[in-house]
């Protein structure tokens, strides 16, 4: 099934990653996706979105998703089987459908840390059989089973906030707690098209190329410092003295020169704005180290 | 003995609720609420730069990051003694709006019209219980709706965007007001939406709801619990009528008191916490997480105004304002959080006939060695108080009370039960294997547990907390 796609993406080398972005939006990704689904030969994944230790937030960025929207996504691209914020059934009958899932060739989405501490006890995500069931053993059930892992947000990614120190829930990446390949989505939210875009590479070409943190190339590829639109400000060495200011923020504690995701193109919640043009600082949330290697956030 | 029910996960809010009633013919005789998860936000606080808290606390809640925002900005303010220029406090404001309005629409459709209402034919949004009334065509029409709504919460991000950077987890609200220089081209994008938006809940959403209502009477008699009330207030630092919503004010006992923030008290008796003993000094309160502590089940803490469990969120604030009198009950939440969302827009319409298209006032802020200050402010679903100590430029301590505790909180020391909990005695279940009413009436109260479950700790405490 990807024969078109995946010659057309594997095949292209990566001379200038800024332009490379450009042209290989998620747009025309999930375009050639939708293609791809629409061909007769493809059978629809189910998928997992299973949220964990964390602020649910990466759902409700999803929710801001367009073009395709979340409709789109659940009716055209995967079949979703499990949500806590979505789906209409409840208790047992609704983790009956996370267990039914596994069974099947399903995609894990995590959202949130794995909890560790007291044998997972800080964060149960039902109960079943009159037991109580933790994020971290619904990880393992699925993660061992799932055909692809995406770990979606900064704490499912490398542990963020909710490892924040002292760490007191235990909380670790969901790569550190599964023994297994895992593409790594990291963002405070993760941007919606950075999830679906991921999940359009995977149906219509296979395997995105990911960088040496298993990011996807394509969103994670190039700092925003690169490709800032206060970069020439930064070149002339005028810098702003505070937030509201034009200018590059690097000496406020801008953490754009070592983050890696492409938010300065593409923008945010209908591509209207993103930090920096808000006149405050890149915060370095999609970055390993986040929270705690990127403070201050503001540097006075 | 009754029949004992579990609903884990109360799937379709935000977090991890279990709710476990005992039933004896068909009436829930007892409840118990518990919120299932803890990750410690005031212990990752403590020896951060302050600043970064309005950052930092925003990562608390993904649906109501916002809010967060708003109380860790107003309690920074009150600690170094500075507060916006009315032009940048009606942009803070409009923000803080725009999340009213997409929690809202979400809640409303995602999360609360599965229950009354067949979903659309996607997996998983679809299902059966044995208590859907809607003719077919009504049904077909407002699952319709389920899928029109999702532009509309959508396009209130974006206006929130427009201001604020990004959402979830915003930048634009800060010290001293907000860091955007509003412009026309700002102005003109935001009203248009909220033009579009405005349209939609005129014409769809204040229509569903009133039609759910109407095959769902008995709703209007369940769900009613103890009717005491609580604001902190939110967009009343107004004169204008047309800015000006709602007041702190309780409603207690059948009578409207003012609020004395000194009477709220915390106990964690039933919480999975214990603390080094048990009458604590308010300065040298130490709790800690035991989640084998006997007895306990919830991670939710259980506060209470003058030793009384308070309701909060949109029923109470349109109470409080007058602006809804109907009753308190399930179906009463549930309409009064969608006419909050019509009052919210005019205030919005009100902000964008005032805000110039002046620079935003900001400045660089320095924080004295030491220093203490709270924000208190109604958000989305309520009642929402950060209280912030600083030592040595750095956060001591920082305590937060969310609305979502205040709803969703255990028994107490005295047994006095939690808001959630004492709106599900008593109510009767009409199928025990179906028990739909359980789900109906908790969603009413739209809890966020993500929000719902902190630890409260060490000095500049501004609470009593109670272990016995």
């Amino acid at each position: 099934m990807n024969s078109f796609g995946g010659n057309h993406l594997n095949n292209t080398s990566f001379k200038c990653p800024i332009l490379d972005s450009k042209d290989m939006t998620a747009k025309k990704i999930i375009d050639l996706a939708i293609k791809e689904v629409r061909s007769s030969e493809y059978k629809k994944l189910n998928l997992i979105w299973l949220e964990a230790t964390g602020c649910s937030g990466n759902i409700i960025s999803l929710l801001n998703a367009q073009n395709p929207d979340v409709i789109y996504l659940f009716k055209e691209m995967v079949t979703l089987t499990y949500s806590n914020s979505l789906m209409a059934a409840e208790g047992e009958e609704a983790f009956q459908q996370f267990l039914d899932t596994l069974e099947t060739e399903f995609i894990l989405v995590v959202e949130g840390a794995v909890a560790t501490k007291d044998q997972g006890l800080y964060n149960v995500i039902a109960r079943y059989k009159g037991k109580l069931v933790t994020a971290m053993e619904a990880v393992k059930l699925a993660g061992e089973k799932a055909k692809v892992v995406l770990a979606v947000g900064t704490c499912a990614s490398f542990g963020g906030p909710s490892a924040a120190r002292p760490n007191p829930s235990g909380s670790v990446s969901v790569s550190d707690f599964l023994d297994r390949e895992v593409i790594r989505l990291p963002g405070c939210p993760c941007h919606p098209d950075w999830v679906i875009g991921t999940i359009a590479n995977l149906i219509a070409f296979g395997m995105p190329e990911l960088d040496e943190k298993n990011r996807p190339i394509i969103f994670y590829g190039i700092t925003v410092h690169d490709q800032c639109s206060r970069r020439s400000s930064f070149n002339k060495g005028i810098f702003a003295k505070k937030l509201g200011d034009p200018e590059c923020m690097f000496k406020l504690g801008c953490r754009g020169p070592i983050t890696k995701t492409d938010c300065p193109v593409r923008q945010w919640n209908g591509y209207v704005n993103w930090p920096i043009e808000d006149n405050t600082p890149c915060i370095g949330c999609a970055q390993e180290r986040f929270p705690d290697g990127m403070e201050p956030f503001i540097r006075y | 003995m009754g029949n004992k029910i579990t609903i884990n996960p109360l799937t379709r809010i935000s977090g991890f609720l279990q709710i476990q009633v005992e039933v004896e013919k068909n009436q829930i005789i007892d409840a118990k609420s518990s919120g299932m998860l803890f990750r410690g936000f005031e212990k990752m606080l403590r020896g951060r730069p302050p600043i970064d808290a309005i950052y930092f606390t925003q990562r608390i809640c993904g649906i109501c990051s916002t809010a967060h925002a708003m109380a860790s900005t107003l309690g920074l303010e009150d600690i170094l003694d500075v507060s916006p220029n009315k032009n940048d406090e009606m942009l803070r404001d409009y923000m803080h709006g725009c999340e009213f309005i997409q929690n809202h629409i979400r809640h409303f459709y995602q999360y609360t019209l599965p229950d009354y209402v067949r979903g659309p034919e996607i997996k998983p949004l679809y299902t059966t219980n044995n208590d859907y009334r809607l003719p077919e065509n009504l049904n077909r029409k407002l699952a319709q709706h389920y899928l029109e709504s999702i532009e509309y919460s959508r396009l209130a991000h974006e206006m929130l965007a427009v201001l604020g950077g990004k959402v979830p987890h915003s930048h634009g609200i800060f010290v001293g007001g907000v860091t955007v220089n509003y412009d026309a081209s700002k102005f003109i994008k935001i009203k248009s939406i909220l033009k579009s938006i405005k349209d939609f809940v005129i014409t769809r959403m204040i229509p569903d709801v009133y039609t759910i209502s109407e095959y769902y009477k008995d709703y209007f008699e369940n769900g009613v619990g103890y009717k005491n009330l609580m604001t902190y207030g939110v967009f009343d630092t107004y004169i204008e009528k047309e800015l000006y919503y709602v007041g702190p004010g309780v409603f207690l006992n059948g009578k409207r008191q003012e609020l004395d923030t000194s009477k709220i008290t915390e106990d964690i008796h039933y919480s999975w916490y214990e603390a080094n003993q048990v009458e604590q000094d308010p300065s040298e309160v130490t709790i800690d997480e035991n989640v084998y502590k006997e007895g306990a089940y919830s991670w939710v803490k259980a506060p209470r105004y003058k030793g009384y469990s308070m309701e909060v969120g949109p029923l109470a604030r349109m109470w409080l304002s007058g602006l809804y009198t109907r009753g308190i009950s399930t179906m009463d939440r549930t309409i009064a959080r969608t006419l909050e969302i019509k009052r919210i827009i005019e205030i919005l319409e009100g902000f964008l006939e005032r805000i110039e298209t002046i620079p935003t006032v900001q400045g660089r802020y320095e924080f004295r060695d030491s220093g203490y200050g709270k924000g208190l402010i109604d958000t989305t679903r309520g009642a929402l108080g950060h209280w912030i100590g600083i030592k040595e430029k750095v956060i001591k301590n920082y305590g937060i009370i969310t609305p979502t505790t205040w709803n969703t909180s255990p028994m107490d020391s005295k047994g006095l039960k939690g808001v959630i909990e004492e709106a599900l005695m008593g109510t009767r279940i009409q199928d025990v294997k179906n028990p739909v009413e359980i789900g109906r009436i908790v969603r009413s109260f739209d809890p966020c547990i993500s929000c719902a479950t902190h630890v409260q700790s060490d000095q500049y405490s501004p609470f009593e907390i109670r272990v016995v």
